[in-house]
């Protein structure tokens, strides 16, 4: 009798609480520590080794001083300790507690990846520009004309402050020329709608057209300007963008791609600025073509009322020289084909036996520089 | 043998919980959001194994990596419908109604029944990577059931202007629990269909007390009657924290495992101190966020009077630093706050809810058995890609 109680006698090191995985029951278990694993004594009296090196524990877990032990490999069974003495013993003796127990699906990941990758990339680069082409085609100019409208008031919101939206230059005499000068530099055939010359009183050097032939020049651009012919070619470029409907098919296709990069990113940290990041690359890719043709638009009616091509390129001289060709980042942000590029376009359109003559004269001209106000 | 009873503990701390959230959050920013999947892992782990019904951890099992495969199964059909389906309606909206509000809603009502589907199968995921006591938890196929159910529920609920919301909430209730299971065990929620309207009451006195003052300054145009609102306002805060305590309170002790039960004493107090107090703590940390921000922009940009706001170049150069200092300063707040209110909120809450809950077991737990893995292809894609229930 005492001999048989002598062979179940064993000191252990600690006890615990082991789960099989098969049915919701609890086995309280006897642990000992050896050279080579830890040993786990059953009720039964049964014992099994779990080796040192295939002993993995949970991780994150709230409870930082005890553990909950699993083989590696194994998928149900755990093994769940106190915090102690015993713990600790297995933190120290066991190799790999925090290494990851299956295998990484490598192959199944990268085939995913390739596939979610192309078919993003295919609907971004491929379908929903196709498809913004085709709809810009045959979108009524009432739609298109309203599609301006919801854009202009979004732009002004963005680029006010707070609430505020920002203010437009309504200088009488300023405006009265710029009516004057864009007239001359629409096309010969009608366009479905008028174009519209908004002036935002604001710093950037920028100018750009909207569907529906809304038509932006900012107070920066004005100001930076060394002459009225620049201004003029700077419009007849945007009114080649209205001529090729760009903002339509641009406003289109922004539509489609953004709710799909935020499928991509997700919602982390509020994403918009990457979102919008990511659609401006996007934009720069795809608006080059759309760019020189605009280019040529210019030059063209430019040349035809007698106004020297030139001037784009010397404002963009001038750009150049004080900003740096776009390379990098900013070739990307700006949606224009390199500046280094335009320049000598604009130098070859022009007809070096033809006399030129200047856009509008010495009192337009200022009236347009003072349209937001004398400062 | 009087059953037993199983307290349950809570083992987590809102320190170590702040630091994780927060380091996932950052690493989340790093990785342009592809490590969201082993963030929103690690919380869970976390949170779970907080819960331990008579000291035993509940455990998380889901997988980041199969999150992110489901993710990438979900985006090739997403993106699809995403891309295609909005410039469609883009384009119909302004062709035919000159306006994009159409579009908009047409998306988004496109979207309701997704989003109902998502949010089934996301708690579908979750319960059959839920484990406790080595039994995995599972749930029944049923999504588009869901879907459609929940359209008309929630359709009523909004006619009535919440009237029947009581009864949205138990029924919707009804239908996910009695879907659910324990190992082999099916889970059932019980209770009257008007269970849940008594732990609306302290919302719906003073939205009657508020309209009799209406009446009554009407009626005798004495405005003095409007003073109390100085008394209802509160209480129907007070309200909202009860309906939380009390709903959950009678939908557990009405939830069957068998002849397993529950037993819950959550209190409306608690429930609005952690809130109030919570709110306290975030905006003492917003503030200080906001000033650590301020002084390093100050020091970075070296002081702001030395600029000659006429000079370009150098308005160029300022916004060359200040640009992406601003954007990271806003990423850190995102993430700061979102690490804080897990820890101040979600947190202190889990752990009222689950301390003063007990599991009454008259010996029925040593008879379930384990159920089957539930394989699931796109895990919780869907929910992320329409981000449902965002938070974990």
């Amino acid at each position: 009798m005492s001999e048989t109680q002598v062979q179940f006698q064993v000191e252990f090191d600690g006890f615990a609480d082991c789960v099989a995985g098969h049915r919701a029951v609890l086995t309280r278990v006897g642990l000992r520590c050896s050279a080579t694993g830890l040993e786990l004594h059953m009720p039964d009296g049964s014992v099994c080794q779990w080796r040192w090196e295939d002993i993995r524990a949970l991780r994150d877990q709230a409870d930082r001083d005890g553990l909950v032990l699993f083989q590696k490999g194994a998928v149900l069974a755990r093994l769940i300790l106190p915090k102690g003495e015993l713990a600790d013993t297995i933190k120290s003796c066991a190799p790999s507690l925090s290494k990851r127990a299956h295998p990484v699906p490598w192959r199944k990941l990268v085939t995913w990846s390739a596939g979610a990758v192309a078919s993003v990339a295919a609907i971004i680069f491929v379908l929903v520009p196709l498809m913004a082409a085709q709809l810009a085609d045959i979108l009524p100019p009432e739609g298109e004309k309203a599609l301006g409208d919801t854009t202009l008031a979004q732009i002004r919101q963005v680029l006010g402050e707070a609430e505020v939206q920002v203010a437009t230059c309504n200088g009488a005499g300023g405006l009265a020329a710029l009516d004057h000068l864009h007239r001359r530099l629409l096309p010969e055939e009608d366009l479905p709608y008028p174009v519209d010359i908004h002036v935002f009183d604001h710093d950037l050097v920028n100018a750009f057209a909207l569907p529906g032939g809304h038509v932006i020049l900012f107070r920066g651009l004005i100001e930076a300007a060394e002459g009225p012919d620049e201004v003029a070619a700077v419009l007849a470029h945007e009114i080649g963008h209205v001529v090729g409907r760009d903002p339509t098919r641009d406003a289109l296709r922004s539509a489609g791609s953004i709710g799909v990069l935020g499928l991509l990113f997700g919602d982390f940290a509020g994403g918009t600025v990457v979102l919008f990041l990511a659609n401006q690359m996007i934009n720069a890719s795809y608006s080059q073509a759309a760019e020189t043709a605009a280019d040529e638009y210019a030059h063209n009616v430019l040349e035809r009322e007698g106004i020297s091509p030139a001037s784009l390129g010397t404002f963009f001289q001038r750009l150049k020289d004080q900003y740096g060709d776009a390379e990098g980042l900013l070739a990307h942000l700006s949606t224009h084909p390199q500046l280094e590029k335009r320049i000598l376009a604009a130098g070859a359109a022009v007809d070096g036996t033809k006399a030129y003559t200047p856009s509008m004269g010495r009192a337009d001209w200022d009236a347009v520089r003072t349209m937001c106000g004398v400062r | 043998m009087p059953p037993r009873i199983l307290p349950v503990h809570y083992a987590g701390r809102a320190g170590p919980l702040f630091f994780l959230a927060l380091k996932t959050g950052f690493f989340t920013l790093l990785t342009l959001g592809m490590y969201r999947f082993w963030a929103r892992t690690r919380l869970r782990r976390y949170f779970w194994s907080a819960i331990r019904p008579g000291g035993i951890p509940m455990e998380y099992v889901g997988d980041p990596i199969e999150k992110l495969l489901g993710f990438l199964v979900a985006v090739v059909i997403m993106a699809f419908y995403i891309g295609v389906v909005n410039l469609i309606l883009m384009y119909f909206s302004f062709a035919f109604f000159q306006g994009n509000e159409l579009a908009y809603v047409l998306s988004f009502v496109g979207l309701i029944p997704l989003y109902f589907y998502a949010a089934y199968r996301a708690r579908r995921y979750i319960l059959a990577r839920t484990r406790w006591r080595g039994i995995r938890f599972g749930m029944e196929q049923g999504a588009w059931g869901y879907a459609l159910r929940s359209m008309a529920h929630w359709g009523l609920a909004i006619v009535t202007l919440g009237l029947t919301f009581p009864l949205t909430r138990l029924w919707l209730e009804k239908f996910l629990t009695n879907r659910s299971y324990f190992g082999d065990q099916q889970i059932k929620q019980g209770g009257e269909h008007f269970l849940l309207y008594g732990a609306m009451k302290h919302v719906y006195y003073p939205i009657i007390l508020t309209g009799v003052a209406g009446v009554m300054t009407w009626a005798f145009d004495n405005p003095v009657w409007l003073a109390l609102m100085l008394l209802t306002a509160p209480w129907v805060i007070f309200g909202w924290a009860y309906w939380k305590a009390e709903s959950f309170r009678r939908m557990i002790e009405t939830k069957e495992v068998g002849q397993i039960r529950f037993r819950s004493k959550p209190r409306a107090g608690r429930v609005l101190g952690i809130y109030l107090l919570g709110g306290v703590i975030l905006n003492i940390v917003l503030s200080a966020l906001m000033i650590i921000i301020a002084a390093l922009a100050f020091v970075v940009m070296g002081g702001a009077d030395i600029f000659d706001l006429g000079d370009l170049e150098q308005i160029e150069q300022m916004s060359a630093v200040t640009v992406p200092v601003i954007v990271a300063g806003y990423f850190l707040v995102f993430v700061t706050m979102g690490a804080a209110s897990k820890a101040i909120f979600t947190l202190p809450l889990a752990a009222h809810f689950a301390e003063v809950t007990q599991v009454i077991d008259p010996g029925e737990l040593a008879t379930i058995r384990q159920r089957d893995r539930d394989e699931f292809a796109e895990a919780e894609g869907f929910a992320d890609a329409l981000d449902v229930g965002a938070a974990i």
